[in-house]
């Protein structure tokens, strides 16, 4: 059988492709001389660019058509939600009442989401919740857009956190933190609800 | 046909890592807003890996079932995406792996019989659909190799534990099929 990936020079596609990829080799002194060695980097870098092409076209029929595939997927993803720890709740005399963990991180994402300028990111509950009185920290990742005011933010966030979590639940709180670490450009006007209209993935032939 | 509106009209432009962190927390209509983003990709990805266009689109449910289990554990959300394609690059090589040993395939190299899209068709004559062509003509081993390392950006050590080979074997292979290549995008030139 020929030995195809070996040069004339000695040299193997392997060396070439790793010089291509980080363009360094112990090797290089050879490769930048030989007419071989050159001839199939060419053929190499002509490959690269024919597999990124290719890739981009493949993103597009995959994407062509409806979305109808990826809905039925997600649709069977719904069904399976995470709890987290459990919450007790005292109900009177009824049966030991509890929400979870999650139910709690979710109502603070909406309270969040519902505030101009903020987005949560992830959010954590510190401390034995399922304890009833065991102090409680509140710990929110946040993506603000441009142009709001941080510290103001944080506090209304701070607040409106607090207030619904006392409305829903019994859990002593002893501070809610905000921690911004990530900021999203401003939407050209003042219109929040059409948010990213740029993205225009329609429209192409 | 129109883009499906989003729940959360913020979700559209959060970068990856929120979603991620948010998906983390099991936020659904988070992880939705990523497999959207994402979800052409990883299926153009099975698509390459897979023996059909079927099997492709079971891949990326599987892919996807996994994701949203695992999100959770993910440390850095700004990586999702690469997550994602080993996770898709994994389970293409489960699904193979299934299908051998379900059917009694030779050890024949498989070509791929998939037919022109019309998005190919109009393409036919260029570059990129003689690399089709050719890769459709790889020994199933070898595309693997090729399409795992190219299109899902994973190590000789990730593609070599996918594969259950060793990461001079992934090496081997790699190299075998660019010769391959580059030999036929010469002679298509």
């Amino acid at each position: 059988m020929a030995m195809n990936h070996t040069q004339d020079c000695g040299r193997h596609i392997e060396d070439l492709s790793d010089y291509l990829d980080t363009g360094a080799s112990p090797d290089a002194e050879h490769i930048d001389h030989c007419p071989q060695c050159q001839a199939r980097l060419a053929g190499l870098r002509s490959l690269n660019a024919a597999a990124m092409e290719l890739l981009d076209d493949d993103v597009a029929s995959a994407s062509a058509g409806d979305t109808g595939w990826l809905d039925g997927i997600l649709a069977n993803l719904k069904l399976e939600t995470r709890a987290g720890r459990s919450i007790p709740l005292e109900g009177g005399d009824m049966e030991d009442l509890s929400a979870t963990e999650g139910s709690v991180i979710a109502m603070v994402r909406a309270v969040g989401d519902s505030l101009g300028g903020v987005l949560i990111g992830r959010c954590r509950l510190e401390g034995d919740v399922s304890v009833p009185g065991a102090p409680v920290e509140v710990n929110i990742n946040v993506s603000a857009r441009y142009g709001y005011q941080l510290p103001s933010l944080a506090q209304e966030l701070r607040e409106a956190v607090l207030a619904q979590i006392l409305v829903q639940t019994e859990l002593n709180i002893a501070a809610v933190n905000v921690a911004f670490t990530d900021m999203r450009p401003p939407l050209g006007d003042g219109t929040r609800n059409a948010e990213a209209p740029e993205s225009t993935e329609e429209g192409k032939q | 046909m129109t883009r499906l509106h989003n729940p959360t009209g913020k979700l559209a432009d959060a970068p990856d890592a929120v979603l991620a962190e948010r998906a983390g927390d099991g936020d659904v209509a988070a992880f939705e807003a990523l497999a959207r983003r994402h979800g052409p990709l990883m299926r153009a990805y099975a698509r390459r890996l897979a023996r059909t266009y079927d099997e492709a689109d079971d891949v990326v449910q599987d892919a996807l079932i996994t994701a949203w289990k695992d999100i959770g554990s993910l440390q850095d959300g700004t990586a999702v995406k690469a997550w994602l394609m080993r996770i898709v690059g994994r389970r293409a090589v489960d699904a193979g792996r299934r299908r051998k040993s379900h059917g009694n395939v030779d050890e024949q190299p498989e070509t791929a019989d998939k037919a022109p899209t019309p998005d190919q068709a109009a393409v036919a004559g260029s570059a990129r659909q003689a690399l089709s062509t050719a890769l459709a003509r790889l020994p199933e081993e070898q595309r693997r190799c090729w399409v795992l390392k190219e299109f899902g950006g994973q190590s000789y050590e990730e593609i070599a534990e996918a594969l259950g080979i060793s990461a001079a074997s992934v090496r081997g292979r790699l190299a075998r099929a660019r010769t391959t290549l580059v030999k036929e995008m010469e002679e298509w030139r």
